[in-house]
């Protein structure tokens, strides 16, 4: 026979109120405890700010960056389509652009970005002026001219409009709207092309018409490549001639350059990513006319 | 922190629920809005520019 185990319990020694007295109530938190916990908690607290501010950084700047780009957009499309300028334009209006800081006053496109790519370009270069879109360094040459049309934009959130600068390949379009001309910027040849540039690069198609500044200019512009990385100090980058500092050869014998300019690497300000092109080909704005370099990938 | 403040709020469980969604919502709107604004330009991520001579 199978003995009865249950009954060789001591039912005075497992009692129910005890028992549960035990487990549910622990003893009261000593001051020690309470304080561990606290500062457990503001460390969890901290973590969970700084992953949320990562999040603000990152896709909320940009949401709040396309509601001004938009409105920005809208304005100079309502600017643009307002005052109509008689055919053939002027060969000085594009002198006369409306620059207003804060405002937008051309578009740029990289069609190598892909066709939904494009951005308008305020006046001005201060984080109000760059949470809008890409700014245009005040003073600097305008779309089309001789000097160095400078313009900055965020890689990292605010719409991040130069977020991939650094896949820029040389005789990369660079396309920026006005209200009266198309201007097409081409990258110009990289640091370590110049040298077999002839032989190589520029046989290839897009290519016609770009050889290395310093070929065709000079040494004043030796420095004057498709992409450079330099410290945030180097100003001199969005000179009229690249990396000339005071004075500056005479207006007419520099060459009509645009430089964009980031920050490097991504996430950091400790450089800044330049990348400068040559103008190569511009057009007058007609209905429906797009310039085909626009369909360029 | 987060226990004291369970314990204060007030009304029964589905209430307090309520109560607790809200004051996270509103602790995430006062840093997305207020704070992280007011924060960003003081950190070194987003300078893209370089001095104009």
């Amino acid at each position: 026979m199978i003995p009865r185990v249950e009954d060789d319990y001591d039912d005075d020694y497992y009692d129910d109120e005890y028992y549960e007295e035990e487990e549910n109530t622990p003893p009261p938190d000593g001051p020690l405890r309470k304080t561990v916990r606290a500062v457990g908690e503001l460390l969890i607290t901290a973590g969970l700010v700084v992953l949320l501010f990562v999040v603000y950084e990152v896709y909320v700047t940009d949401l709040i960056s396309a509601g001004m780009q938009e409105d920005a957009t809208l304005a100079l499309d309502k600017e643009w389509g307002s005052n109509t300028v008689a055919e053939p334009p002027d060969p000085q209006r594009h002198q006369k652009l409306n620059l207003i800081e804060g405002k937008a006053f051309a578009k740029i496109y990289i069609p190598v970005f892909g066709p939904d790519w494009g951005f308008s370009i305020v006046e001005g270069t201060t984080d109000k002026h760059l949470e809008i879109g890409p700014g245009h360094y005040i003073g600097t040459a305008l779309p089309g001219d001789n000097g160095n049309f400078a313009v900055a934009g965020h890689r990292v959130g605010k719409g991040a409009p130069f977020n991939d600068l650094d896949l820029l390949s040389s005789c990369n379009a660079i396309v920026v709207e006005t209200q009266t001309e198309w201007f097409v910027y081409r990258v110009l040849p990289m640091r370590d092309e110049v040298a077999g540039w002839a032989e190589g690069k520029a046989k290839s198609q897009p290519c016609q018409g770009i050889a290395p500044l310093s070929t065709t200019l000079g040494e004043a512009y030796s420095k004057t490549v498709g992409q450079e990385i330099v410290a945030p100090t180097q100003g001199e980058v969005i000179s009229p001639v690249p990396h000339v500092v005071g004075q500056q050869p005479p207006l007419e014998k520099q060459a009509k350059l645009m430089t964009l300019t980031t920050c490097h690497p991504r996430f950091s300000d400790r450089q800044r990513l330049i990348v400068h092109a040559v103008m190569t080909q511009s057009y007058p704005k007609k209905d429906g006319f797009v310039p085909p370099e626009m369909k360029e990938q | 922190m987060y226990g004291w403040i369970w314990r204060h709020l007030p009304g029964p469980l589905y209430l307090r629920i309520a109560e607790a969604v809200v004051l996270v919502l509103g602790v995430v709107a006062l840093l997305m809005f207020v704070v992280f604004p007011w924060a960003e330009p003081k950190l070194p991520f987003n300078n893209v520019t370089t001095p104009t001579n």
